[in-house]
């Protein structure tokens, strides 16, 4: 069934398909660009590209991550006889120490149970498995082998125990798409120290390739040092308040005039993702400004 | 037939790329889909290579989320033209040219892809210089070894070779069945 073609046809032909198809491209990249812009919108291709290609993904991925364990154990196997001992010396001195811990565990339980954290119940949440990563090398979202029939809806938070991951970009059937927190393109709203207690607020913004994330528009006065903990605010619209964002890395500090400069390095391991938990958190709608104040612009 | 085995390839391909990221992340500096896309466009015919381009370029783009949809297919269509109008001018049959011709692909593939992002304002997040470099690398790497197996899968000799093999093999069946009756 293979059509013979002769060179000098193929030399006619090739040019004409090359403009045609690179026009089609640039036609499509200039409605995706401004397709982008609007974080509500779906965009139809890839969702159904990704629900195609999940089972697919998901099968490449865990064949593949048998594979990587495998080489692994073997490399591991190397170092096991010098860590064997090291562990045996180590080992008599946890078993002291995880009494301690025990004790420390029991008190905990006990001192949660009278705080009574509500707002723990307060959303519910779908755990996902990271089944693939963008193809491209120039970004970074991840997918996940959950979507809408498990109540995954867009510009849900999702995060790990260590800290929030990014917000859910793309929803299909079965899989869904996450825009990582240190996308240029991601942001959050944010405090450095606990809520109530500091006046640190500022934004979170992506910086990609380094895998941190900036903290601006934090007042100059406020005192900031490395390690502190950054955590979201909630005014977002997306992230609930409280997450854990990160830990303060480095500061340049600001003045009175100038906002402090804030790098942060996100308490997700946003590099070595497995699973997830996308919180199904609806933010509270926002209060219209009382149409009868003096300096509201009137409809 | 041929078709068929050529998509099943490029979706291997490009399915893999996604998947084995999220296993090891160093595993992305190797461009599978454009390792195949080298692959045809080094068959001397452009038609074909041009299709296999902007195929294996949209697929990538459609299973990502960062970058825009056509900007893979816009690169690799060039590169497979580009590719393809080089192999009908020189030889480029001989493996060790081939590791240029990847080289040179995988630094067209990455320059095209950034340009047109930064042209339409989302500039990607990966540094060019590291990233473009460690592609090249990866690709060059895998490509050369890549190549050779793909040669043995669709190259006319590889399918000589294994007609011959099925006529020997009923070949050496018949003499055998032969020899018994003859006893």
């Amino acid at each position: 069934m293979a059509i013979a073609r002769t060179q000098r046809e193929i030399r006619q032909r090739a040019p004409l398909l090359l403009i045609g198809l690179l026009m089609g491209c640039f036609a499509l990249m200039a409605f995706d660009a401004r397709e982008n812009g609007d974080a509500t919108k779906q965009h139809v291709v890839r969702t159904w590209a990704q629900a195609v290609a999940a089972p697919f993904q998901r099968l490449a991925s865990g064949v593949g991550g048998a594979g990587v364990g495998f080489f692994k154990h073997i490399g591991d196997l190397r170092h096991a006889s010098a860590e064997n001992e090291g562990l045996k010396q180590r080992l008599a001195g946890m078993e002291v120490e995880l009494s301690q811990t025990r004790h420390a565990a029991d008190e905990n339980e006990r001192l949660k149970a009278l705080l009574d954290l509500k707002e723990k119940n307060e959303y519910q949440s779908v755990m996902a498995k990271v089944i693939a990563r963008d193809p491209s090398l120039w970004f970074d979202t991840i997918t996940l082998n959950r979507g809408r029939m498990s109540g995954i809806e867009l510009n849900m938070p999702v995060v790990t125990p260590g800290g929030i991951v990014g917000r859910v970009v793309g929803t299909g059937p079965w899989v869904s798409q996450v825009m990582l927190i240190t996308d240029e393109r991601a942001a959050a709203g944010a405090i450095v120290g606990q809520l109530g207690e500091s006046n640190a607020l500022g934004s979170v913004r992506g910086l990609g390739e380094s895998g941190l994330v900036e903290m601006r528009y934090v007042s100059g006065l406020e005192k900031v040092e490395a390690g502190d903990y950054v955590v979201t605010t909630g005014q977002d619209g997306i992230y609930p308040a409280g997450l854990n964002v990160g830990q303060v890395v480095e500061v340049k500090h600001g003045s009175a005039t100038t906002p402090h400069v804030i790098h942060i390095r996100p308490g997700a391991r946003l590099d070595a993702l497995e699973e997830v938990a996308v919180l199904k958190y609806k933010p509270p709608p926002r209060t219209s400004p009382d149409q009868t104040l003096p300096n509201v612009e009137k409809k | 037939m041929r078709q068929l085995k050529i998509a099943v390839v490029l979706a291997l391909a490009v399915i893999l790329q996604s998947s084995l990221k999220a296993v090891w992340p160093p595993l992305s500096y190797v461009d599978l889909p454009l390792i195949v896309v080298v692959y045809f466009a080094l068959q001397r015919d452009a038609l074909q290579a041009l299709v296999i381009g902007v195929a294996a370029g949209l697929a990538t783009d459609a299973l990502g989320a960062g970058g825009l949809l056509g900007a893979g297919g816009f690169s690799k269509t060039l590169v497979a033209f580009v590719i393809a109008s080089l192999s009908t001018r020189l030889t480029l049959d001989n493996p060790l040219v081939r590791i240029p011709v990847l080289a040179g692909a995988a630094l067209l593939d990455a320059t095209v892809y950034v340009l047109l992002h930064r042209m339409l304002g989302q500039p990607p997040l990966a540094p060019f210089v590291q990233t473009a470099g460690f592609k090249l690398i990866g690709t060059t790497i895998v490509g050369t070894i890549l190549l050779f197996l793909l040669e043995r899968m669709f190259s006319e000799r590889a399918r000589q070779r294994r007609h011959f093999a099925f006529r020997r093999r009923v070949a050496k069946r018949s003499a055998f069945r032969l020899g018994r009756r003859r006893h």
